[in-house]
């Protein structure tokens, strides 16, 4: 069974289906993109799953259990997490508070320990907030505030955060928009590192060179509906595909842009692991 | 049957007044999106000014002159009529006139420097305007309060519609003008373009623009409007209320706010209509509650009419909170950030040293005595304002509830110690447990758990600004469910409830000596002791995890949801450390008391302290201990009497309050308490610099040679101190010298280790440079503010104020200049104060090991 499983997911914004019978399927251990045109329905699918919206119809299930009636807390508790695309960091919060505040899974009797004894509740989180701010190169900027850093940087934080928990799965919602090419192709590759630590990724974004590369797998959404799906050379192959979404000549052009990224793309991972 | 129809008639007439009151809150928040928390106060000074002018033939400026020196004087008072009566009708456009102006002050001074504020910002500017108000009103007016004359034909009406029973036929007028009134207003917003224009700026400012409109002068037009008519209604409906004081009035926020909450601060009908359903049934259960709420009811007898404002908004926000209208506005600014707390526990140590010394100096001190009793306030009211920090600074909720909750620990506890003998001005003895006061302070502070977790619920769906209006009702209910309540508390009317003196091991650390003076030290050292344990409480929440999840929720609950926090289970969890904090704040105020009434715990005085938190800085811990010291009664405002002996500085404590706030939340949303931090950093700079040889033996030497320096510094400065405080000033000197100057070495140690330092200077030529650095810089001001201060120095017949008052004056220049540059640099949050600091960053003092 995979690790997370969508049967007919209709998500309805007064009258309009945002998303309209989505089926879709994240199996463990793979990086799974959704991709489609703006305003195609990819944010609500995001926001359905992870019980932000309510769903009108259709099943959700994390590792077997279903998702209905949980709150989003309650899903994150199961090892989901995700990013926003509007980033929606603590701007309270330092980089390294924002990590912790998420990592942390306190109990109902914690505050009385945080009181008494500050830091003993924390110690036990400490490697996964450290590994995560490593993995997304942000331990130089752990002390300062998200207001205080670049946007790329905010970007990351936003993605260090829903890792710091150490969740199984996480979605990312546009992580790589505002990145330059070698930011998001790094973004790219550190993806595909999580995939080694047991944690799978579900991936939105625009950047079809990212995605078309760093993917096991594709669906396609546009108008709320999946119109395809398969690998990253059947989705681009696909003609509807290619009509609906990526225009003729973009299609091709950005097929064999992707093709040299994903051959580089490739190299960086196996020699990582 | 008829017998109810005519009570519920009856009440419209202060349904009238409701919808008045409800339908100017919603002009008002369609006009600039701010839910006017003083427009009850606003109608109550339009309210006295026609009263005093018909009555009294006087008339008095909304402000007072709180030095009334000899030379210049503010005008505060016009005689309108020597022979104590001006007519009835420039009365009424004088009170008008008052109000539109009032209206338009509020509008431009108040909400539209803070139309991008955040809520909680325009929430206590208004609270600023209402205390202001309510507080200059007490002063200028005199708590003689009048019951008004009616403007209107009151004679009775006979057998009124065949009921049998007698109506006033002013109820009659009321009614008629609140109609008509509310028609009108209606008609301008259904009908003109400039309603069209209102109604677009509520939805989106830019909607205005495009009807060529600017929306700040739609906003001052709406707010004449509110005001005008809230005045108007009052004058109308002011004898059918009783005797009118400031608080009453100010009070008729609630029962508004509910009304125009059922009109969804939206509708001005629906509103009106509210408004005078509101006040009929209120009305009614007043007429009713002996009759219906007896017997195992009998306990609601009191509170019941009281609440009803409650139960609406309650009902009214769950119902359809989520629907309510949010301006949308150009850019929100956020709460300041919340700075992380160090070296806790250094702090605490010198507080508690430094309590103990000054709470034995103080103790039958002649004069000075009253500093004792000062101290006791001011650390009761910084451990209440910690309650504010948690739950507003660290989770962004707001509570007007917080003394509702002291008190009702307070309460508690007393009754858990009654044991059925009379005691104290009780002399009805209340029967209870007897426990020991641990216990029964610990049941206290359970009940305020218990009362703040459902205080918290409704911030489970609200947010904001609406749970303040939530809370402020609630604090009212508490007030006339259960402090008032006879049947409850078992205290005969207006009697105050005992609490035993508390013991230690035997000891007494109870507060009042055997003179009955708060001067006893063993309690200041209780309190500080407490405080402190508060204080490093409040601390560890915000440095850990817990903390951490309230400063998520605050800044975006959606993200915090998605990062695996329960934002309820936080919320309700920051509500009940609150008041848990609260309880205990209200447990030492109870012992401080000794006897305890409701009169203790008024819901204005949850205002100030929401007040006075935000004003010393809600986010921090700093802000809640700097808080305490700017109540009535604490510290500032005393030792401001003490100075300032004709100007009666005490009484203004709430006045400055509202004022401060507004001007805080206007040009310095992080309050004031990042000014002491820097103070004291300055003065740790101006300490080593003023002292010869002080720097180079700084920064020469570490470790023990360092403590020498602090020797050096000691002998400087207790000699400085005794040349100023000659020997006559302290009674029996044998032993107080003594203290004074462990006092000072104290300060100067503080002074000393916890400033940053300016450049090495070895020599005379480099000291030199730095002070005429120094006089660059400051010179100007602190001479001005050195100079004024002599020109006012007569103020206090005393021979020291010819020294103090200058220095003081130069003092406070500095400080002005420091708030001015803070402002002009633009960032509110800059901990950097002054160029100077910024130059001392470089040069970090490492801490004393
Ligand atoms: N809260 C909402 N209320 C009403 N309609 C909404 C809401 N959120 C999204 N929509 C609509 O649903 C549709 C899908 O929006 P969604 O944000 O999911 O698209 P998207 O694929 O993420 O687009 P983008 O690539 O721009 O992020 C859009 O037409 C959008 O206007
Ligand atoms: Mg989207």
């Amino acid at each position: 069974m995979a690790l997370l499983e969508a049967h007919g997911v209709t998500v309805s914004y007064g009258g309009l289906h945002a998303n309209d019978q989505v089926d879709l399927e994240c199996e463990k251990g793979t990086l799974v993109g959704l991709i489609g045109p703006n305003g195609a329905g990819k944010t609500t699918f995001i926001d359905g799953i992870t019980g932000f919206t309510p769903i009108a119809a259709g099943r959700v299930t994390f590792d077997g259990q279903d998702l209905e009636g949980l709150t989003p807390d309650r899903r994150a508790h199961l090892g989901m997490s995700r990013t926003f695309q509007s980033l929606e960091l603590f701007e309270d919060l330092t980089v390294r508070d924002n990590l912790f505040a998420a990592a942390e899974r306190p109990k109902w009797h914690s505050f009385l320990r945080d009181i008494i004894q500050p830091g003993a509740n924390e110690r036990q989180y400490v490697t996964q907030v450290e590994w995560a701010m490593e993995l997304l190169d942000l331990a130089d900027h752990a002390d300062a505030l998200p207001a205080d850093i670049s946007h790329g940087q905010r970007k990351l934080v936003g993605v260090a955060r829903t890792l710091a928990a150490r969740p199984r799965l996480v979605l990312l919602d546009e992580p790589a928009a505002g990145l330059d090419t070698a930011e998001s192709q790094h973004l790219g590759q550190q993806m595909r590192g999580l995939l080694d630590e047991d944690i799978s990724v579900f991936l939105i974004d625009h950047d079809m060179g990212l995605v078309l590369s760093v993917c096991d797998y594709i669906y396609v959404l546009d108008f709320g509906r999946i119109i395809a799906s398969g690998t990253p050379t059947e989705v681009r192959n696909d003609p509807i595909v290619i009509q609906a979404y990526l225009g003729e000549e973009a299609g091709e052009a950005q097929a064999r842009d992707a093709e040299a990224v994903r051959g580089l793309t490739r190299d960086g991972g196996s020699s990582d692991g | 049957m008829s017998e109810i129809f005519f009570f519920l008639l009856l009440g419209l007439g202060m349904g009238s007044l409701y919808a008045m009151l409800g339908a100017g809150l919603v002009v008002v928040y369609k006009g600039s999106g701010v839910i006017n928390f003083a427009h009850g106060a606003l109608a109550m000074y339009g309210m006295f000014t026609f009263d005093t002018a018909w009555n009294r033939g006087e008339f008095y400026f909304p402000w007072r002159d709180f030095l009334p020196s000899h030379d210049v004087n503010i005008p505060v008072r016009i005689t309108l009529a020597s022979d104590g009566s001006w007519p009835m009708v420039p009365s009424i456009i004088l009170a008008l006139v008052v109000a539109a102006v009032l209206g338009l002050a509020v509008h431009f001074l108040v909400f539209k420097p803070l139309r991008n504020a955040a809520p909680l910002g325009k929430v206590v500017a208004s609270l600023g305007v209402a205390l202001y108000l309510s507080s200059v009103a007490l002063l200028n007016f005199g708590n003689a309060f009048p019951i008004p004359k009616s403007i209107v034909p009151s004679d009775p009406i006979h057998n009124f519609l065949g009921l049998g029973r007698t109506y006033p036929s002013n109820t009659l007028w009321a009614i008629g003008f609140a109609v008509v009134m509310g028609l009108g207003v209606w008609c301008l917003y259904r009908f003109t373009t400039f309603g069209l224009a209102t109604r677009a700026a509520a939805g989106n400012e830019k909607g205005a623009v495009l009807l060529g409109y600017s929306p700040q002068f739609l906003a001052a037009v709406n707010w004449v409007i509110a005001s005008v008519l809230a005045t108007a209604m009052a004058i109308v409906v002011g004898p059918l209320q009783g005797p009118i004081t400031p608080m009453g009035l100010t009070a008729l926020i609630v029962p508004a706010l509910a009304a125009a909450l059922i009109g969804g601060l939206r509708s001005i009908p629906i509103a009106v209509a509210g408004g005078f359903a509101l006040g009929a049934v209120r009305t009614l259960l007043d007429i009713k509650k002996q009759d219906w709420f007896d017997g195992p009811l009998l306990w609601l007898q009191d509170g019941i009419s009281q609440s009803v404002p409650l139960l609406v908004i309650v009902a009214v926000l769950f119902l359809r909170g989520h629907s309510l209208p949010i301006r949308g506005s150009v850019e929100e600014k956020r709460l300041p950030l919340s700075p992380q707390p160090t070296r806790m526990l250094q702090h605490a140590a010198v507080w508690i040293v430094m309590v103990a010394l000054l709470a034995n100096f103080w103790q039958n001190a002649g004069l000075r005595t009253v500093f004792a009793g000062a101290l006791q306030t001011t650390l009761v009211f910084s451990i209440i304002m910690l309650s504010m920090v948690v739950l507003t600074g660290y989770i962004g909720q707001i509570s007007l509830a917080q003394m509702s909750l002291c008190g009702m620990a307070a309460f508690m506890m007393s009754r858990m110690m009654a044991d059925g003998l009379p005691r104290g001005s009780n002399l009805v003895p209340v029967g209870g447990p007897n426990f020991p006061w641990p216990l029964a302070a610990l049941v206290g502070v359970i009940v305020a758990v218990l009362v703040g977790l459902l205080l918290g619920l409704p911030a489970l769906r609200i947010r904001g600004v609406q749970l303040a209006v939530v809370t402020i009702a609630a604090a009212i209910a508490i007030q006339s469910i259960y402090l008032e309540n006879d049947e409850l508390t078992k205290l005969r009317a207006g009697v105050p409830a005992f609490i035993k003196t508390p013991t230690l091991v035997g000891i007494d650390i109870g507060a009042r000596s055997g003179r009955f003076q708060n001067e006893r030290p063993a309690f200041a050292i209780f309190l500080v002791v407490v405080l402190a344990l508060v204080a490093y409480a409040v601390s560890n929440i915000r440095r850990t995890g817990t903390g951490r999840r309230f400063l998520a929720v605050r800044a975006n609950e959606r993200a915090a949801a998605a990062a695996g926090i329960n934002v309820a289970r936080t919320k309700l969890l920051a509500f009940g450390i609150s008041a848990a904090i609260a309880g205990i704040g209200g447990v030492m105020l109870a012992f401080k008391q000794v006897e305890v009434s409701s009169a203790n715990f008024p819901y204005l005085a949850s205002l100030a302290v929401l007040a006075f938190a935000y004003l010393a800085g809600i986010t921090s811990v700093n802000g809640g201990i700097v808080g305490g010291f700017l109540v009535a009664g604490a510290l500032i405002p005393v030792g401001g009497n003490y100075l300032l002996s004709d100007a009666n500085l005490e009484a203004y404590a709430v006045l400055f309050g509202g004022l401060g706030l507004v001007v805080t939340a206007i040009i310095h949303p992080s309050g004031i308490a990042p000014f002491f931090a820097g103070a004291w950093r300055v003065m740790g700079n101006w300490v080593c610099r003023m002292t010869p040889g002080a720097v180079t033996l700084r920064d020469g030497y570490g470790g023990q040679r360092r403590r020498e320096l602090s020797v050096v510094l000691l002998a400087m400065w207790v000699g400085a101190a005794l040349f100023v405080y000659n020997a006559t000033f302290i009674e029996p000197m044998h032993w107080r010298i003594p203290l004074t100057m462990l006092l000072l070495w104290i300060a100067t140690v503080i002074a000393a280790t916890s400033g940053r330092y300016g450049p090495f200077s070895p020599n005379f030529a480099g000291a030199r440079d730095e002070w005429a650095s120094w006089f660059r810089r400051y010179g100007a001001w602190a001479g001005v503010g050195y100079v004024l201060g002599w020109l006012i120095w007569p103020l206090r017949v005393d021979t020291y104020s010819k020294l103090y008052m200058p220095l003081l004056g130069a003092g406070l220049a500095l400080f002005a200049q420091m708030l001015y540059m803070q402002t002009r640099s633009g960032e509110p949050h800059d901990e950097a104060l002054t160029d100077a600091e910024a130059h001392a960053d470089e040069l970090e003092f490492e801490e004393v090991d």
